[in-house]
């Protein structure tokens, strides 16, 4: 039975993408794991060259943005027709997080670019994407080599924890920088009727992690449970 | 005749509930539900789920148990579906909600704007027509489902119902908070954009209300059945032409009127939710009525003619 790796929810109507479907799903994640790899060696030389780990935001500043964003597709052309079953409101939350801390934090706040936080999420996220991306390719060749697999659902017990830790030190480096500048604050009155004041609603998403940072978690392990124990009962009857 | 027996089991354990012994073949599942609460009596008949399958779809009361696939014993599965409320009752907290929390910004409460500005009334007639309004929208909506609404389900979760009211509730307070703001600005085009605003407002309440009555009529006589929905005498019945679900393009029409009178962004954004909103349910009403109905007339559209 073709498991293609989104698995997780039962199949509405349709069971899997078809073969034109597929070959698309392939290049596209193919592309993904491949801009996350360009991402992590982007690191890596940056490191080797400065010899510190600090600043290294800059010298993979357009390749994160282009693929982290380029992550939106999956959701808006992938997920929401049903092309695939698969969570859509999961995947769409963890997407729209991650657009948010890469444009409305890291990139708005010029003042944080340089912190320590950003490099331990965005290499979180490096990690986390090359695994889940190859993980998809694989599962679409109906070929996945059981060390990606185990990789996809244990790595993130430790990749999880830090990648929010560097989100919410991120958020948190940039409120003062906000309260300052007003950034994205719209006060009274004005002929919108309308106001919003951006720091206060950065401390709301940083609120917001609390309940829903461990449903996410556990939701994780919980799969984690699922999927790796089935693997061991279908080796041992084989 | 041969009487039949009924076991029912719980979905999830397969344990067996209860046995019914000498059932009619003629029984309901109406009854069936009665003869269950008799044993369990924290089970309402609302709250019990009845299913041929354990995975599949409850069966409706007035399904009679010699039709079902079932012999001369039947195995049947319960499923608790938790506390229920009634829809009136869903309706009259949903709607009474909005209307009196208005109330709590247009007389500018102490708590709501600061002690300098409390009791103090609003400068712009605008903003006393947007009370109005309102009010007089919410106040439709308690009418209407008191004496026109027929609802072809009798309950929902409760847990369901801290969802909407949060959302209805919340929103009523945040668009609430803006128009009666002390710095308020009236719309840019003034009279022009107002007096369009409310006549498009009334237009869209009396649309709204005449297929509320049309459908309405169509379960005349207490039944249940769906039946597909005719334009009428009545003009705003003619957009039955077009859609499936006027009610819904009528109401979203409501709130286009509401923000273009007020000129405001909360309200907006209340707008394109309910829009959204709308538009899942009429879809999914107008799927129904496809699936139902053989003779459906196939160029109507679910909420927007023409295009949605």
């Amino acid at each position: 039975r073709a498991d293609n790796g989104y698995g997780g929810q039962q199949a509405r109507r349709r069971k899997g993408p078809g073969p034109l479907a597929t070959g698309y799903l392939v290049i596209y994640n193919v592309v993904m794991t491949a801009g996350w790899l360009v991402i992590a060696v982007g690191l890596v030389r940056a490191y080797l060259a400065k010899g510190s780990y600090h600043s290294l935001y800059y010298s993979i500043e357009k390749p994160l943005k282009f693929f982290q964003t380029g992550a939106l597709l999956e959701v808006g052309v992938v997920l929401f027709p049903g092309i695939v079953p698969s969570s859509v409101v999961l995947t769409a939350f963890q997407v729209m997080s991650r657009v948010f801390l890469t444009w409305a934090v890291t990139h708005s706040v010029k003042e944080v670019q340089t912190e320590d936080s950003v490099l331990l999420f965005v290499v979180a996220w490096t990690i986390t994407e090359i695994i889940r991306y190859s993980f998809y390719t694989f599962s679409l060749l109906n070929h996945l080599p059981y060390l990606i697999k185990w990789a996809r659902y244990t790595l993130f017990i430790v990749l999880y924890p830090m990648g929010v830790s560097g989100e919410l030190l991120t958020i948190y480096a940039a409120l003062p920088f906000v309260r300052q500048s007003g950034l994205y604050s719209i006060s009274l009155p004005n002929k919108y009727n309308f106001s919003f004041d951006y720091y206060t609603f950065l401390i709301l998403v940083m609120i917001s992690y609390i309940p829903i940072f461990p449903q996410l978690y556990f939701h994780m392990l919980h799969q984690r449970r699922k999927v790796l124990s089935h693997t061991e009962e279908h080796r041992k009857s084989e | 005749f041969v009487s039949h027996q009924v076991e029912i089991l719980d979905w999830e354990t397969k344990k067996q509930l209860c046995f019914l012994d000498k059932v009619e073949p003629k029984a309901t599942i109406r009854e069936i539900r009665l003869m269950f609460h008799k044993l369990y009596p924290r089970w309402y008949p609302a709250r019990q789920s009845i299913k041929l399958d354990p995975k599949g779809k409850s069966l409706r009361d007035e399904e009679i148990l010699q039709h079902l696939p079932v012999g001369t014993t039947a195995t049947l599965y319960f499923k608790d579906l938790g506390p229920q409320i009634g829809w009136t009752t869903v309706f009259l907290i949903e709607y009474t909600g909005p209307l009196l929390i208005y109330f709590l910004f247009y007389f500018r409460m102490t708590f709501v704007y600061g002690l300098d500005e409390r009791f103090t009334s609003s400068p712009h007639p605008v903003v006393n027509l947007a009370c109005i309004c309102h009010s007089f929208h919410y106040i439709k909506r308690l009418i209407e489902t008191i004496f026109v609404h027929r609802f072809s389900r009798g309950t929902m979760p409760l847990r369901k119902i801290v969802k909407n009211c949060l959302y209805y509730w919340g929103f009523a307070a945040w668009l609430a908070y803006y128009i009666n703001h002390p710095l308020y600005t009236p719309p840019s085009y003034g009279k022009k954009q107002i007096n369009f605003a409310v006549i498009m407002f009334l237009l869209c309440e009396a649309g709204n209300f005449s297929i509320h009555v049309a459908l309405s009529d169509l379960r005349r006589n207490g039944s249940k059945t769906r039946k597909i929905p005719y334009p009428t005498k009545n003009p705003f019945t003619w957009l039955f032409y077009f859609v499936s679900c006027p009610n819904y393009t009528y109401e979203v029409g409501t709130w286009i009127s509401f923000t273009i009178m007020t000129q405001c962004v909360p309200v907006g954004l209340f707008t394109l939710l309910c829009f959204i909103q709308m538009t899942v349910w009429a879809k999914d009403k107008h799927c129904t009525y496809l699936r139902e109905f053989k003779d459906y007339p196939s160029h109507r559209m679910p909420i927007i003619p023409f295009l949605l």
